[in-house]
């Protein structure tokens, strides 16, 4: 039996603390290929003589994708391997190159609806797990000098920000921040909306 | 403070820890690793004074040498035939890394200071702790996490 090469091109999609390891398919002709996925974390490297832990919903898939989000819970430097298997047959195991740490996790700017409802400014978030607060800045339009900030640790349905005049345009943009690597997203694009005796007015 | 992380004042030292982390992760084992425990009419922590009793001026050298404790004597004697509970020590075990290290720095630039009795009160639960066999002490000293996040 030809020995099964090890999967390539093993590589790490991390998108807002969400993290996916993907590598390249391995083609045998007329066979099934699965694929087993281990992590390493730097306690298992340091402490436990460098043990591997299996994730057991990736163990023999045919997916070339695996969900590792659960596993890497804490901001340490984990290292990531996965190989393939035909009946009996292993192949080496295929290692993702370097480490990952969560802390190069990409974040994106929040969902946000911006809401006049009467004189009531609101603005709704998206709901993006617990590691997520928000920090969103509000202004009259034209006075970005007398910026406002609230801070919104908990996503509940819609956040209320301010009691606006009749007249003037009411402008809300918004970023994440994770507390547990300390990093934020870049901000949303700008809201502005208006309020008219309780009709909303969607002014972009 | 999120529900994910919390920032933990222990004198100038301050550290933040994902707490929601650590006990979500204890919170899915608990029960699994207490039932590997028939010992119930001991514990390494408690004994013979709660951690309560700890004055606030010990409360950090106490916390750290409980994670040096932690890291050291306990989750590497932890490993089970379940995958499931084996995974969520490691990501209970990654996490205090994660957090010892952050004491360490206090504790170089002398913001962790161990008094007499902290000294003393971390002695008694290496006394207890050596009093059972290894793989015991280790995980009855898991089972006692909530103990230890609880005083937190």
């Amino acid at each position: 039996d030809a020995l099964l090469p090890a999967p390539q091109n093993i590589t790490i999609l991390s998108t807002n603390m969400k993290h996916f390891l993907t590598w390249s398919p391995v083609i045998i002709q007329g066979e099934t290929v699965r694929y087993s996925v281990e992590f390493q974390g730097e306690y298992e490297r340091e402490y436990a003589n460098e043990s591997w832990i299996p994730i057991c919903e990736c163990s023999l898939i045919t997916a070339t994708v695996c969900n590792i989000t659960e596993d890497i819970s804490a901001t340490v430097a984990y290292n990531l391997r996965v190989r393939a298997n035909v009946g009996a047959r292993r192949s080496e195991w295929g290692a993702l190159k370097g480490f990952f740490n969560r802390i190069t996790t990409s974040l994106t700017p929040p969902l946000m609806k911006v809401i006049a409802d009467g004189y009531h400014l609101l603005v709704e978030l998206e709901d993006m797990g617990p590691a997520f607060q928000f920090c969103v800045l509000y202004w009259k339009k034209g006075q970005e000098s007398r910026m406002q900030q609230k801070v919104v640790k908990e996503v509940s349905s819609v956040v209320h920000l301010d009691t606006m005049e009749a007249g003037p345009d009411y402008c809300v943009k918004a970023q994440t921040y994770v507390e547990a690597i300390n990093r934020s997203s870049s901000f949303s694009q700008t809201q502005c909306v208006r309020a008219q005796g309780g009709t909303s007015m969607w002014l972009v | 403070l999120t529900a994910g992380n919390k920032i933990f004042h222990f004198g100038p030292c301050r550290v933040s820890i994902s707490m929601t982390e650590i006990r979500s992760g204890f919170t899915a084992i608990k029960d699994n690793i207490q039932a590997r425990d028939p010992i119930r009419t001991l514990s390494i922590l408690s004994y013979p004074h709660s951690l309560h009793k700890v004055k606030s001026s010990d409360r950090c050298c106490v916390t750290h040498h409980l994670f040096n404790f932690y890291m050291d004597k306990v989750f590497k004697h932890c490993k089970t035939e379940d995958s499931y509970i084996n995974r969520k020590i490691s990501s209970i075990a990654n996490s205090f890394l994660s957090v010892k290290r952050k004491l360490e720095q206090c504790h170089e630039q002398n913001k962790c200071m161990c008094g007499q009795e902290s000294t003393e009160k971390f002695k008694q639960i290496l006394v207890n702790y050596e009093g059972l066999n290894v793989t015991s002490a280790a995980i009855k000293s898991l089972g006692e996490l909530d103990i230890l996040l609880d005083w937190m």
